[in-house]
């Protein structure tokens, strides 16, 4: 019966039915490996497409698939998305939640009390707490295993990475002259890579408005922005191409690496790392 | 009946005065201090690195179209109360100012303006025209002035809930912010590029409206007498929109749908004058130069963390003059 009702379940979720059939369940390793893992957050579904089997995947937020804003889009695709309703999280009878954090979500408060299992993760601002959230997320989706492995990988890659910023000042400057500051990934990034955050230097809190004026008086080595922005499709991102900029050398990164903590954050380091090289070099960057 | 009415060129020549006052000070003032020395150096072409993209690459090309829209749109209200011999009408008013964006916003959003850069002046007028083709159909021979005002409020309704549509059906997830600049109007980074784009249309609308000073002191006398004395009210109806349309577009184009600077500024400037239109269309172009650079100087000045539209400041100008009218209008309710 329980069975019958799911396979409904799935074959309303669209292409998801397909899925459900063709992968075989994984071998249960463990008893408590969950099979209808659901994630309510986009940084949450990186990390559960990391980690666990696809067949564990019951659902995702509906940007998952969205390759300007999940590393992990590409393995998305085919996978159920949810529109945050509690609806479709209640059809699906989720036996693992995943959120950041999962227990203050507005859809779960919708739904009545139950006993869904929750898995709260933590916004990651610095390298430890990805590493955290990945050894969370692999255990709560029964492959510890599998989340050392990434884990250690992306030491391995961080550790023979150079830092070819010599110090230099960099702006993460994004969208209508909003600039990231101290505290945040890209912060860490920065550091990891050899540069000076210009929102640190400057005194500015995590996210600040900069203005074409302060940016050019302030003089960076560097401008970082997000590659979705290198061309220009509406007013907020018309800014970031104003011939006032156009002598500060550019690091593109694509937002989907950085806007998570996830695995994709080495991919964000060592693109930072090759493209001051090749401007050191005298490329174009 | 006498009035103070100053010689016409004392006028133009005083709020000429004024303007560069208000050019001067954009090119002074921003969000970093520059001395004045610095800005000077910069100028004759010997300054620093910095000081010289500010001033060239920011300040100047923002100065010039705060100068080039508020002109357009003194001047369209200017020339708008007269035709329509309503103290009200101006472009924001009636809707035009929204109309125009929301031709601008389907020419961004929707990738037209990729295919070639004319597209975004060239539905931004579209949008205009068709705005107050759709108003003159509706209430431009109304008796009272406030039919005038509610067609133009249905009209601007509509532009705007068609600009939201837009911004919300089109891919981009940042259309909030967009839809506010849009509405609310901002000259905040703007480049020569927009310059090249809203200095044309502005030019060409404008030559068209100050063209009709004649035609529009012969209509004071009525449309009966105004053909008789030689206007030819359609031809002049034609050149109106059409002036309005492509001013107005062309500025709204490049710097959002900016509201009341063509109500506020004919009605400071009409009891300096014998009050016929002819002799406030040149002044309110003038004078609207000037208020927008000033309240463009406004912007930047008054300190908030994130940077104050530009329409903010114009409605809390505007909006008093708009309540003054709708009081006196209240006799006639």
């Amino acid at each position: 019966m329980k069975r019958a009702w799911l396979g409904g379940a799935a074959l309303l979720l669209g292409g998801a039915g397909a899925l459900w059939a063709a992968v075989p369940a994984p071998a249960a390793k463990a008893p408590a490996a969950p099979q209808r893992v659901v994630s309510i957050n986009l940084c949450a579904d990186q990390l559960v497409l990391a980690l666990a089997d696809r067949g564990q995947i019951a659902g995702l937020t509906k940007n998952a698939t969205d390759l300007e804003m999940s590393g992990e889009a590409a393995k998305a695709r085919g996978i159920a998305l949810l529109s945050n309703s509690a609806e479709q999280i209640l059809a699906i009878e989720p036996d693992l939640i995943v959120g950041m954090p999962a227990s203050r979500s507005a859809a779960l408060a919708a739904l009545p009390p139950a006993d869904y299992p929750l898995l709260d993760l933590e916004t990651a601002d610095r390298l430890d707490q990805i590493y955290a959230s990945i050894h969370q997320t692999a255990a709560a989706v029964g492959h510890s295993a599998r989340g050392e492995a990434l884990i250690a990988r992306m030491q391995g890659e961080l550790a023979g990475l150079p830092t070819p910023g010599r110090g230099r000042v960099a702006a993460y400057y994004q969208r209508r002259g909003y600039m990231t500051g101290t505290g945040t990934l890209i912060d860490e990034l920065m550091g990891r890579v050899g540069l000076v955050n210009l929102a640190g230097k400057l005194g500015k809190p995590p996210l600040s408005q900069l203005s074409l004026e302060e940016m050019v008086a302030a003089r960076p080595d560097f401008l970082i922005v997000e590659s979705a922005t290198d061309t220009v499709t509406d007013q907020g991102s018309e800014m970031l191409h104003h011939p006032a900029l156009k002598d500060i050398p550019r690091i593109s990164v694509p937002q989907a690496w950085t806007v998570c903590g996830s695995p994709a954050y080495t991919q964000a380091a060592r693109s930072i790392v090759s493209q001051i090289a090749r401007h050191d070099a005298g490329g174009a960057s | 009946m006498t009035r103070f009415a100053p010689p016409r060129w004392t006028l133009v020549a005083s709020l000429a005065a004024l303007t560069l006052i208000a050019a001067v000070a954009s090119l002074l003032f921003g969000a970093v201090d520059l001395s004045v020395a610095r800005l000077v150096a910069a100028a004759t072409g010997d300054g620093d690195r910095v000081a010289t993209i500010i001033l060239f690459d920011l300040r100047l090309p923002r100065t010039l179209l705060a100068l080039a829209v508020g002109a357009m749109l003194g001047l369209a209200g200017a020339a708008l109360q007269g035709y329509l011999r309503n103290p009200l009408a101006e472009p924001s008013v009636l809707g035009t100012s929204n109309a125009a964006a929301l031709g601008g916003v389907a020419a961004i959003y929707f990738g037209l303006a990729e295919l070639h850069p004319l597209m975004l002046p060239v539905l931004a007028t579209g949008g205009a025209l068709l705005s107050l083709v759709l108003l003159f159909a509706l209430a431009g021979r109304a008796e009272s002035p406030l039919t005038l005002i509610l067609a133009g409020i249905a009209v601007g309704t509509l532009a705007v809930a068609g600009t939201s549509l837009a911004l919300n059906l089109s891919p981009n997830p940042f259309a909030a912010m967009e839809i506010m600049t849009w509405l609310l109007g901002s000259l905040e980074n703007r480049s020569f590029d927009h310059v090249w784009i809203a200095l044309p249309c502005i030019a060409i609308g404008g030559a068209m409206l100050l063209w009709n000073g004649r035609a529009l002191d012969t209509l004071t006398l009525g449309e009966d007498a105004a053909q008789a004395l030689g206007t030819d009210i359609g031809r002049l109806r034609l050149r109106l929109l059409i002036g309005t349309a492509i001013g107005v577009g062309g500025a709204v184009a490049v710097s959002g749908a900016i509201g009341f600077v063509g109500l506020i500024v004919p009605h400071l400037i009409r009891p300096l004058t014998d009050r016929s239109p002819s002799a406030i269309l040149l002044p309110s172009a003038i004078g609207g130069a000037a208020l927008l650079t000033f309240a463009d100087l406004g912007v930047r000045v008054i300190p908030t963390t994130n940077e104050l539209k530009l329409g903010v400041v114009t409605a809390f100008l505007g909006v008093p003059v708009f309540l003054l009218h709708l009081m006196r209008e209240r006799r006639i309710w």
